[in-house]
């Protein structure tokens, strides 16, 4: 715990004071069906305030760039909750981890070892990283949204 | 109850190293507890989601983190009850303590104790046994043991089930001597969670484990299941023919003819006659053939040992044990008219 302790407090020094150039904020929501009147459906986000297994998550990861100067090579990185299965996420220009953050790539590139040692292709419930690489410019003031999804294991 | 925080994580100069601190903590927290029910992440668990990112705005890379969604995983009331006998019971007219086994298992994902109700007066059968008691498998070996297992007491005894959890449960009833072979009747086991019931979806505030809000799932948070008594008197009829062999080739009953004696045991009605035994005492004037016992023509030793029959100087004893109905046991064996 002291290495965590010290650690975080080297970075906190590292960081010039007011030098918040980026703000990044995470959101969760759960996503419900309604049925309206007419017996048609509707899809709503609303405020986790009832969430059980098997609810659907969608959770938005909004960035700005708060500074005068634009931001470049930004990337955003999320873990995902281990009560939480990945299932997507909205552009699907992310890459992923299935082992902790060690290895990367789109779901697709990526296996899973199973108990007899040989692979299988990944699933979204084994993603446990999601990872955005923006290649643009973050000019000064612009800001953007990330959006993924999951479900309550 | 809204559990999303919804502070922005900026990096000034008032201590932020606190604020990390504590969200290092909860990730470490998050890591230690797997969830691996089939009822799913137990209720009260907290999903904390951090989002990091880095960027470069030309004095080198900066890292920042977010601040923490959190979410409480609420409790989710489930149940199921399932009838574990692997057919219908069989019983006799005026039996009393005629057990049905159940299984009630808790699918939600919190401690819950569950409200137990039998159901006698069923439709769709042909009788109501009357209710006796329901009692819980306390020894768990899925057999009623009378004074071992205990007796349900609603509201004094209800099973906690622990998530995934699940109990054995007997409901003993007795039958009515007026009932007839064939009759059948169902009793049902109802289990209700001690939160609470209604339309999946319904909540309570406040009652789930752990802090969060109990909400009823998909089974209702109660269920249901039948067993069934059947009746099944079986019963025996028992025909007794004789052929005679006289000294001369002849049926003569005369002294020294050789009576032989079969005797044709038939279990009718349904189910099964257990410990049935054949007793036949040797008529007056007869003497008994040594060594002529037979039973479904192979022979049996006159002796009281292993084999089934036995003669004891007055009368010839078979026991054919459990015998199904629509079977038939022969036994045949042999005097000397004297």
């Amino acid at each position: 715990m002291m290495k965590i302790l010290s650690a975080l407090i080297a970075f906190c020094l590292a960081v010039p004071a007011f030098s918040a150039p980026l703000e990044l904020a995470s959101e969760v929501f759960v996503e419900r069906v309604q049925k309206r009147a007419d017996g048609s459906t509707a899809t709503v986000l609303e405020a986790p305030k009832l969430v059980v297994p098997g609810d659907q998550l969608v959770f938005v990861v909004r960035y700005k760039n708060a500074s005068a100067q634009p931001a470049s090579k930004l990337s955003v990185t999320n873990p995902i909750p281990r009560a939480v299965a990945f299932s997507g996420t909205a552009d699907g220009t992310e890459i992923v981890s299935v082992d902790g953050g060690k290895n990367w790539g789109t779901l697709a590139q990526l296996k899973v070892p199973k108990a007899d040692g040989a692979f299988r292709q990944a699933l979204p419930s084994d993603v446990t990283h999601v990872k955005w690489n923006l290649n643009q410019t973050l000019a000064a003031g612009s800001a953007g949204k990330l959006v993924f999804r999951g479900v309550v294991r | 109850m809204l559990r999303t925080s919804s502070l922005h994580y900026r990096l000034q100069a008032a201590c932020p190293c606190f604020a990390t601190l504590s969200v290092c903590a909860f990730a470490i927290g998050a890591i230690a507890h797997t969830p691996a029910w089939a009822a799913g992440t137990l209720a009260g668990t907290n999903i904390e989601n951090i989002a990091t990112a880095s960027f470069d705005t030309g004095s080198g890379t900066v890292d920042i983190q977010s601040n923490t969604s959190v979410i409480l995983v609420d409790e989710l009331l489930d149940v199921t009850v399932a009838s574990t006998d692997p057919g219908d019971v069989t019983t006799t007219p005026g039996a009393t303590g005629v057990s049905l086994t159940y299984r009630v298992t808790n699918n939600g994902n919190g401690p819950e104790s569950f409200r137990l109700t039998a159901n006698v007066a069923n439709s769709g059968d042909d009788f109501d046994p009357v209710f006796g008691q329901i009692v819980i498998d306390t020894n768990n070996n899925g057999v009623y043991d009378a004074g071992v297992d205990t007796v349900y007491v609603a509201g004094t005894n209800d099973p906690l089930l622990q998530p995934d959890q699940s109990v054995n449960v007997f409901v003993l009833t007795n039958i009515p001597s007026t009932q007839t072979n064939g009759d059948r009747a169902g009793v049902s086991l109802l289990a209700s969670a001690g939160t609470g019931t209604g339309a999946p979806g319904t909540t309570f505030a406040g009652a789930g484990e752990g802090g969060g809000d109990a909400v009823v799932g998909t089974t209702g948070a109660d269920g249901d299941a039948n067993g069934f008594i059947r009746v099944d008197a079986a019963s025996v009829v028992l025909a007794k023919s004789a052929t005679i062999l006289d000294p001369f080739g002849g049926s003569n009953a005369v002294p020294g003819s050789i009576i032989t004696y079969t005797l044709v045991a038939t279990v009718g009605g349904t189910g099964t006659l257990n410990n049935l035994v054949i007793n036949d005492p040797l008529p007056a004037g007869t003497s008994y053939v040594a060594g002529s016992l037979t039973l479904q023509a192979a022979s049996l030793t006159d002796a009281a040992d292993t084999d089934a029959g036995n003669f004891n100087g007055t009368r010839v004893s078979v026991t054919l044990g459990n015998v199904p109905s629509g079977e038939t046991r022969t036994v045949t064996f042999q005097t000397r008219i004297q």
